[in-house]
C-alpha cells in the first residue's frame, strides 16, 4: 500500500516530520515501511509557460519552440510533441541544456505523464493557470502483510490518524456528513442477504459530464499507483484510497429496471467484468444485479456492460460493506484480486459507507460541478450493533508489558487512537473500541496492550529475566542418539547433506517407489517436484552424480524423513539415514557403519535387486526379524564408477536395538584355538559357514573369527577355501588338547556331512 | 710374570680400541679373557709355583687386568651398538609434512551446527527440545494458531497443499500447539525443523528452509522477559552484544506481535546496503502468545501467559558465514559442505 505524504498532511495539517523520519516512526509504531519513493520529481522548478513561436525542423518531428516561462524569461526548447504550437499554455521543466537537431535546447516541455500528474503522454500538457501549485511528493510504501489486521490503514485517513497519534498532532476528518443529500431515495436497492452485505449505501447523480479529472486529483491517484480514468471513476478510487471504502459507479442508463438487488449468485451464472474477462460464478459468490442479471461481482469488480463511459450522463454510486470471508473466498476462487477485494477481505467498517458517499458528493462538486444528486441517499443496513467495550485492568497491562505505565498516559494514547475511555474502578478502564477497529482487529484486553505498548515504544521496556523455577528439561533419547550418529558419521569421514523433500514422478518410477505410497503435492512449484520423497535414495544418487564430477572419492550422508501416504490418515514420517561412499571399497566400510549404529545387524544378500542396485551386490539388513535397511552398490547404469549406499530406517533401529543388559564374566582360564580351512562353492555365503560352525561347535565355543579366503590354483575350480579361527574355553578349567581336538574333530565331521571339504 | 701381565693388558686394550665390530671384540674377549685357553687363564696356571704372599698379589693383579679388559670390551660394544642405532635411526628419516593417513573427517551441515548450538543454549536455559511432523493438518498449522480458513493471514504463507487436505508445514509454530497439547504449563520449549513455502527459488528465496520455534508459558510472562531471552539468545549466536528493537508485527497467534530487528552487524547501525541504510536488520517474528491460542490448547489465559518466537535458522547461517546463495544449503555440493 502506497501513502502520499501530502495526502496524509491534508489530515494532519501541522505535520512537520520529514517523510524519511516519518517512515521510521511508522515502522516502529504501526506497520513496516518498505521504503520511500519520490513522486512528481519534475514538478521541482516547473513553471507555467506559453509557447511564443513554434517552428518545425524540416525532415524531423522536432519543433523549435520559443517559450515564455514567466518573470520575463524566454527559453528555446526542442520539443517532440505533436501538439506544440504557438500560443499553447503548458509547463516547462528545467532539465538542463543540450543540443537536439542543432537546436540549443534549454529544459523541456512536459506531458502529464512525464510530470507524473496524469495519464496523457501523447502531447505536452495544456496548462491554463498561471501558477503550478502541485509540488513533488514522497510516497511511503507499507508492506501489505503488516496491514493484514488493520482495515482502517487501507486508506490515507486511517494512516493519518496513526501519524497524528505518533506525532501528537491534530487530526482533521475529511468527511462532512452535511454533504449527504436528503430526500427520497435516489435509487432503489434491495439486499437479499444481510450476511453477505451488511450495508449498502448508494446515491444516483444526473446531469453528469464525463471528463478527465483535474490534475491535482490525477496526481494523487498516480502517485499511489492508481490509474486515472475519468472524473467519475476517479472519484470512487480517490475515496477508496482516502477512506479505505471501495466504491463503484454504474451507468444508470445501462442498468435494466429501477433497482439494484444484492443476492448470492446462481451456480454457473456469468459476469463479464471490467477487466473484459467473463467469470463463471457459483452459489458461494455474491452479485449485485439489475432487472436483467448480475452487474457486478460483489465487492470485487464491476461489470463491463454497466460501466461508466465518455457518454454517460447518469450514474449510481455504490458504497457497500461486504462480508470479509465471503470476499476472500470468491476472490481466491476466481483468482481475481482487486483494490476493492483486498480492502474488503480485511473486514471493513460498515459505518464508512455513508461517509464515503458524503465525501464523493463533495468531490463531485469539484470534478463535475454540473452534476446533481437525483434524490436523497439510499442506505440499506443491518443493525450495526453496539461498539465493543473492553475492560482494561491497568495491572494486567503493566504485567504484560513488563513496565509501569501511568494511567494518564494510557488514557492519552487510547484517546489519540480514538478509543473512548472511562474510569471503571481504581485500576480499571472501560475502553470503547472505535468502529474501524472493531470488525476483527481489537476485541480483547491483549489487543489494547499492543496499542499502548507500540505507542509508548517497546524500547522503553527494560529486559528482565523471569523469576521461574529452572530444572533441566527432560532430554529426548532419540535426539541424543541422532546427535551421536551424526558425530559417528562425520568422524568416519562422511559429510552431511540436506536434500529436498520433493521428487518427480519419473524419479519415483526410476527408484521403484510405489505410486500408492507417494503423497502428492496439489500445487507443486514445478512439475518435477510434485510428490514427497518416500525414500532418501534419489537425493543421495543426485549427490553422487554431482560430486563425482569434482572428486575421485568421497563420503556423504543424510539424516532425513521419508514421507509415506497413509490416506485417510496423516502421512507417516519415517526417519532414515542414508550414507554413500564413492570411489573406495565402500560396501564393507558401510557395513561397519551399519554395525556401529545397529549392533547385531544381519546382512542378508538378496537375489531380486531393484533396477538401481547392483544385482550381485545388494543385501537387506535385519535386526532380529525386522528389516532395518539396505546395503548395496549402485547399478553402473545409474552411476559411473563404484558407489556404495547404505539406507537405514532409524525409527526401526531405535525400536529394535537391544542395549546391553548385563556383562558376561571374563574367563578365568586360558582359551585354546584352532584354524579350519573349508573348501566350499565359490558363491556360498560365509555367513552360512560361520553359522554352521557356531551351531556345531558346542558349548565350549567362545568365538569364531574369519581369517581369510582364497580361490585359485590350489583349490578346485568353482570353489574357494575359507578359513576361520575357532576359540574354545571353559569357565571352570583349562581345556586339555584332547578337549580341543574333540571339538575340532566333531566340527570337521559335521561340516563334512554337509558336503564341504576340509583341508585337514 | 707381572710384566707379562702388564704387557698383555696393554696390548689387549690397544686391540679393543682398534676393534670396529662386535665380532672382533668377542674374539679378543675369548683370546684374552676366555675361561679355557684365554691368555689370562694361561698366566694364572703358573700361579701355583708362587709363594702365598706373591700368589695373592699376582692374583689380584690378574683380576684387575681381566676386569679392565672386560670393561673395555663392554664399553666398546656399547659404543658400537649406539653408533649402529644412530645410523639406523638416521636411515629412518621420515617426511612428516606428507599428508595424514586415515579417512578425513566429514563435516556436519552448517544448519545442523547452528541448530545444535541453539539447542544447547536453550536447554541450558531450561527449554525442552520438541519435534513435530513436516506434514501437518490445517488445524495445527493454522486454526489452532488463530488463523481460521477465511483469514487473510493465510495468504502470508504460501502453502503447499497435499492429498487429503494435509499440507507441508509453513512454519514450526504447529509444534507449539503439539507441545501445549502434550505438556501442561509451565512449559518452555523449542522446536527446530524444516518448513516449506510455495515460493519460486532464487539466490535469496527457497521453498524449503529451517526455523527454530520457541515458546515459554508461565505466570505473568511479559514483553520484558521476551526481550531478555532474545538478547541472551542473539548475544550467544553472534558472540557479541547485539542491539535489539521490537516493532509491531502482525501474526495472529501472538498479541501483541512483533518483528524483532537487530542493529546491523555489518555497519553497526551507520547504514549500509545489507540493512538498506536503516541500521536495522529484520531477524525474527515474536510476541506474547494470543489468549485464543492458549484457550484452544486448553490452557487458561487468565492463569498463564507466554511468549513465542520463530527464528530463521537458514537466515542465521547465511548471516554467519556470509553465504550469498541460499540454494547452496541444499545443493549437496561437497565443495561447499566440506568447508564447515
Amino acid at each position: 500500500m502506497k501513502f502520499s505524504y501530502q495526502w496524509i498532511r491534508d489530515f494532519v495539517p501541522d505535520l512537520d516530520t520529514p517523510a524519511k523520519e516519518l517512515e521510521q516512526l511508522i515502522t516502529v509504531r504501526t506497520a513496516e515501511c518498505d521504503g520511500i519513493h519520490p513522486a512528481g520529481e519534475l514538478l521541482r522548478g516547473a513553471r507555467a509557460a506559453r509557447v511564443l513561436s513554434a517552428e518545425q525542423v524540416p525532415g524531423t518531428h522536432i519543433t523549435k519552440a520559443v517559450v515564455d516561462i514567466g518573470d520575463g524569461e524566454t527559453v528555446t526548447v526542442a520539443c517532440g510533441a505533436p501538439n506544440c504550437r504557438e500560443g499553447l499554455r503548458t509547463v516547462w521543466v528545467p532539465l538542463g541544456r543540450k543540443t537536439i537537431q542543432g537546436i540549443e535546447s534549454n529544459g523541456m516541455l512536459a506531458s502529464a505523464a512525464e510530470l507524473e500528474i496524469g495519464r496523457e503522454h501523447e502531447g505536452i500538457i495544456a496548462w491554463t493557470s498561471v501558477a503550478i501549485a502541485l509540488k513533488p511528493d514522497q510516497v511511503i510504501e507499507i508492506d501489505n502483510k503488516s496491514l493484514t489486521h488493520r482495515p482502517d490503514l487501507w486508506g490515507h485517513f486511517g494512516m493519518a490518524r496513526e501519524v497524528a497519534a505518533i506525532t501528537k498532532q491534530q487530526l482533521r476528518d475529511p468527511v462532512d456528513l452535511a454533504f449527504l443529500p436528503t430526500g427520497s431515495d435516489s435509487f432503489d436497492v434491495h439486499v437479499g442477504d444481510g450476511t453477505l452485505c451488511p450495508r449498502f449505501s448508494a446515491l444516483a447523480f444526473e446531469n453528469v459530464r464525463v471528463a478527465p479529472s483535474p490534475y491535482w486529483l490525477q496526481y494523487r491517484l498516480t502517485s499511489v499507483g492508481m490509474k486515472p480514468i475519468n472524473n467519475i471513476v476517479d472519484v470512487t478510487n480517490y475515496v477508496a484510497a482516502e477512506l479505505a471504502q471501495p466504491m463503484h459507479a454504474f451507468d444508470r442508463d445501462k442498468l435494466h429496471g429501477d433497482r439494484l438487488l444484492v443476492r448470492t449468485a446462481h451456480d454457473g451464472e456469468k459476469v463479464l467484468a471490467l477487466d473484459d474477462h467473463e467469470y463463471a460464478l457459483s452459489a458461494a459468490d455474491g452479485v449485485v444485479c439489475d432487472a436483467a442479471g448480475p452487474v457486478s461481482i460483489a465487492g470485487i469488480m464491476g461489470g463491463m456492460e454497466s460501466a461508466v463511459s465518455d457518454t454517460t450522463t447518469r450514474v449510481v454510486f455504490e458504497s457497500a460493506n461486504w462480508n470479509a470471508s465471503q470476499i476472500r473466498k470468491t476472490s481466491a476462487r476466481l483468482k481475481l484480486r482487486t483494490d476493492a477485494s483486498m480492502r474488503f477481505e480485511k473486514a471493513q467498517d460498515p459505518v464508512n459507507t455513508l461517509r464515503a458517499i458524503a465525501r464523493a458528493v463533495e468531490l463531485m462538486k469539484i470534478v463535475c460541478p454540473e452534476a446533481r444528486p437525483a434524490g436523497g441517499f439510499t442506505d440499506i443496513s443491518e443493525s450495526l450493533g453496539e461498539l465493543p467495550v473492553i475492560s482494561l485492568d491497568l495491572d494486567f497491562l503493566n504485567r504484560k508489558l513488563g513496565r509501569e505505565i501511568p494511567r494518564q498516559d494510557v488514557v492519552e494514547i487510547l484517546d489519540r487512537l480514538e478509543f473512548r475511555t472511562e474510569q471503571a474502578g481504581d485500576r480499571v478502564l472501560r475502553v470503547t473500541v472505535p468502529s474501524w477497529r472493531a470488525t476483527k482487529d481489537v476485541a480483547v484486553p491483549d489487543d489494547l496492550v499492543e496499542e499502548v505498548g507500540r505507542m509508548v515504544g517497546y524500547d522503553t521496556i527494560t529486559p528482565a529475566p523471569p523469576l521461574v523455577e529452572c530444572a533441566p528439561p527432560p532430554d529426548d533419547p532419540k535426539r541424543v542418539w541422532l546427535r551421536d550418529l551424526r558425530a559417528l558419521m562425520t568422524g568416519r569421514g562422511y559429510t552431511e547433506v540436506y536434500n529436498y523433500s520433493f521428487l518427480s514422478d519419473p524419479e519415483a518410477e526410476r527408484f521403484g517407489l510405489r505410486p500408492a505410497d507417494a503423497v502428492r503435492v496439489l500445487n507443486p512449484i514445478a512439475s518435477d517436484q510434485n510428490i514427497l520423497r518416500s525414500s532418501l535414495i534419489p537425493g543421495i544418487f543426485a549427490n553422487l552424480q554431482l560430486n563425482r564430477k569434482h572428486f575421485d572419492s568421497f563420503r556423504l550422508f543424510e539424516i532425513g524423513r521419508e514421507i509415506h501416504n497413509q490416506l485417510p490418515a496423516m502421512p507417516k514420517e519415517v526417519l532414515h539415514l542414508a550414507g554413500a561412499v564413492y570411489g573406495a571399497d565402500g560396501l564393507f566400510e558401510l557395513k561397519r557403519v551399519a554395525e556401529s549404529i545397529a549392533p547385531g545387524v544381519r546382512v542378508e544378500p538378496v537375489s531380486d535387486a531393484l533396477d538401481y542396485e547392483h544385482p550381485a551386490r545388494t543385501a537387506d539388513l535385519f535386526l532380529g526379524n525386522v528389516n532395518i535397511g539396505r546395503l548395496f552398490e549402485a547399478h553402473p547404469n545409474m552411476i559411473e564408477g563404484r558407489a556404495a549406499v547404505l539406507d537405514l530406517n532409524l525409527d526401526r533401529v531405535l525400536r529394535e536395538r537391544q542395549p546391553l543388559a548385563r556383562y558376561a564374566p571374563i574367563g578365568r582360564f586360558p582359551s585354546g584355538a584352532f584354524d579350519l580351512s573349508i573348501i566350499v562353492p565359490l558363491r556360498l555365503h560365509s555367513s552360512q559357514i560361520e553359522n554352521s560352525i557356531r551351531e556345531f561347535a558346542g558349548t565350549l565355543l567362545e568365538r569364531v573369527e574369519y581369517v581369510g579366503q582364497y580361490a585359485g590354483p590350489q583349490v578346485p575350480e568353482g570353489t574357494k577355501s575359507i578359513s576361520y579361527r575357532v576359540t574354545v574355553g571353559a569357565p571352570d578349567r583349562t581345556l586339555s588338547s584332547a578337549d580341543i581336538n574333540a571339538v575340532r574333530a566333531g566340527l570337521i565331521d559335521k561340516l563334512q556331512a554337509l558336503g564341504y571339504e576340509l583341508k585337514v | 710374570m707381572e710384566s707379562t701381565l702388564a704387557e698383555l693388558e696393554k696390548s689387549s686394550l690397544e686391540e679393543i680400541a682398534k676393534a670396529s665390530t662386535i665380532e672382533e671384540l668377542e674374539a679378543i674377549r675369548v683370546r684374552v679373557a676366555g675361561r679355557k685357553g684365554g691368555a689370562l687363564a694361561e698366566i694364572s696356571k703358573g700361579m701355583g709355583k708362587l709363594v702365598p704372599e706373591e700368589r695373592a698379589r699376582i692374583g689380584k693383579l690378574l683380576n684387575q687386568a681381566k676386569d679392565s679388559v672386560e670393561r673395555a670390551i663392554e664399553a666398546k660394544k656399547k659404543l658400537i651398538d649406539n653408533e649402529a642405532l644412530a645410523k639406523r635411526l638416521d636411515s629412518e628419516w621420515l617426511d612428516l609434512t606428507l599428508p595424514a593417513s586415515g579417512v578425513k573427517p566429514g563435516s556436519l551441515h552448517p544448519l545442523t551446527q547452528i541448530r545444535y548450538e541453539l539447542e544447547d543454549l536453550f536447554r541450558s536455559m531450561g527449554f525442552a527440545v520438541l519435534d513435530g511432523p513436516e506434514v501437518e493438518d490445517e488445524y495445527h498449522n493454522f486454526d489452532a494458531l488463530n488463523i481460521p480458513s477465511d483469514h487473510p493471514a493465510r495468504d502470508m504463507q504460501d502453502t503447499f497443499w497435499l492429498d487429503g487436505g494435509f499440507l507441508l508445514r509453513t512454519h514450526t509454530s504447529p509444534v507449539q500447539v503439539r507441545g501445549m497439547e502434550h505438556y501442561p504449563p509451565p512449559l518452555r520449549m523449542i522446536a527446530p525443523g524444516r518448513v516449506f513455502r510455495n515460493e519460486s527459488v532464487d539466490a535469496s528465496h527457497e521453498h524449503t528452509f529451517y526455523q527454530l520455534e520457541g515458546m515459554m508459558i508461565d505466570r505473568d510472562v511479559s514483553v520484558g522477559h521476551l526481550i531478555y531471552f532474545m538478547q541472551t539468545l542473539l548475544a550467544a549466536v553472534f558472540r557479541r552484544e547485539v542491539k535489539v528493537r521490537l516493532r509491531p508485527g502482525f501474526f495472529p497467534f501472538v498479541e501483541p506481535g512483533f518483528e524483532l530487528d537487530i542493529g546491523c552487524l555489518i555497519c553497526n547501525g551507520a547504514g549500509c546496503a545489507v540493512c538498506k541504510h536503516s541500521g536495522w536488520v529484520e531477524l525474527l517474528p515474536c510476541g506474547l502468545v494470543n489468549p485464543n491460542v492458549l484457550r484452544m490448547s486448553r490452557i487458561d489465559p487468565d492463569k498463564w501467559s507466554g511468549f513465542a518466537f520463530g527464528l530463521g535458522l537458514t537466515r542465521l547461517v547465511m548471516m554467519r558465514y556470509a553465504i550469498n546463495d541460499i540454494r547452496l544449503l541444499q545443493s549437496g555440493d561437497l565443495r561447499f559442505l566440506n568447508q564447515f
